[in-house]
């Protein structure tokens, strides 16, 4: 049995489509003040996947450094996002875009339906799921968290489901703690919590609850100090799994007395 | 010949290779993936990849994301 915390961690890996991963937070490279500083901060949390996106290259900035120059392929799983897509078909154009880069077959699949709420269109996610996983992707699916949802993504073939905490960037943590619960006693295939998170808390909460990982981006690039919330998250993705390991007590209505009071 | 590149009217010499206009552009070919005319081009089909008048090139890379 594992005794060091080093030993527990290290046995504690997971799957992605037979990739194995042992860090447990998956973080975005969105929203930061600078490159320098995201690289810093990626460090700093441990993760082992970053979500990325594509966009058009900026003609007028000829020669510049990219993304690339930061995150290194070889030491980060990178999963290319489909954000903004708001139908299966911009989003499978933007999956095989990513394929091309040569650098990455994963794909965090995201179909939005409204702009404002930035909530998954349930119909074209599942449809888009489909038909990429039938292309041979590894496909991270980001949907409500909706338990039926969650299980016809699992049965269209999605390597991991990954329902939302809360609404994009909101910070909110993870809002309906019972559908999560629900939707992992359902599924076998990995279930993420994606979105939503706000603070080391939320992290720590959505990992005792048992989800493999949480992925999260603005929590960290928009925190007063980045750096030191990214220290934090790892700490609370960490503390979170271990106490989801270890199995919480049950809440009771009434005390329990820690120090026995006879004999004395 | 004229190219729409990334959503701009651009001019170039007639007939001009694929890898040769990102050359030109000065884009690092090494990060970037192309469409032409919504269809992806592989990078290794880019040096034989003639391109036409009224071409619609797009040139996409990662940028950070979430």
């Amino acid at each position: 049995m594992a005794t060091t915390l080093e030993q527990v961690k290290s046995e504690d890996a997971y799957q992605i489509n037979g990739k194995t991963f042992h860090s447990r937070l998956l973080v975005g490279t969105g929203k930061y003040a600078s490159n320098e500083l995201m690289a810093q901060c990626l460090e700093a949390s441990g993760t082992q996947i970053v979500t990325v996106a594509l966009r058009r290259v900026k003609l007028e900035n000829k020669g510049e450094k990219t993304l690339l120059d930061y995150i290194d392929p070889k030491k980060y799983t990178l999963l290319p996002n489909t954000a903004g897509c708001y139908s299966s078909e911009e989003a499978i154009r933007v999956a095989h875009l990513a394929r091309a880069t040569g650098i990455s077959d994963f794909v965090k699949l995201e179909v939005l339906y409204d702009e404002k709420t930035l909530l998954p269109d349930p119909l074209a996610t599942l449809e888009a799921t489909k038909i990429l996983v039938k292309e041979g992707f590894t496909v991270m699916t980001y949907t409500s968290d909706d338990p039926v949802m969650a299980q016809k993504l699992e049965q269209a073939g999605a390597h991991a489901v990954m329902p939302a905490g809360s609404p994009i960037g909101s910070g909110q943590g993870v809002l309906n703690p019972n559908n999560i619960l629900i939707i992992l006693e359902k599924l076998k295939c990995p279930v993420l919590i994606d979105a939503g998170v706000g603070s080391a808390s939320d992290v720590a909460v959505a990992m005792e609850l048992g989800v493999v990982a949480v992925l999260l981006n603005t929590a960290i690039a928009h925190a007063k100090d980045p750096l030191k919330m990214a220290h934090a998250m790892r700490h609370a993705c960490e503390a979170g799994r271990l106490s989801h390991l270890a199995g919480r007590i049950p809440k009771k209505l009434y005390a329990q007395a820690s120090t026995p009071n006879k004999d004395f | 010949m004229k190219l729409l590149v990334n959503g701009e009217n651009k001019e170039f010499s007639e007939g001009i290779f694929l890898e040769e206009l990102i050359r030109q552009l000065g884009v690092r070919k090494e990060t970037v993936v192309a469409e032409v005319n919504r269809h992806i081009v592989q990078n290794d089909q880019r040096p034989g990849w003639r391109l036409s008048d009224g071409d619609q090139v797009e040139l996409i890379q990662f940028v950070g994301g979430g």
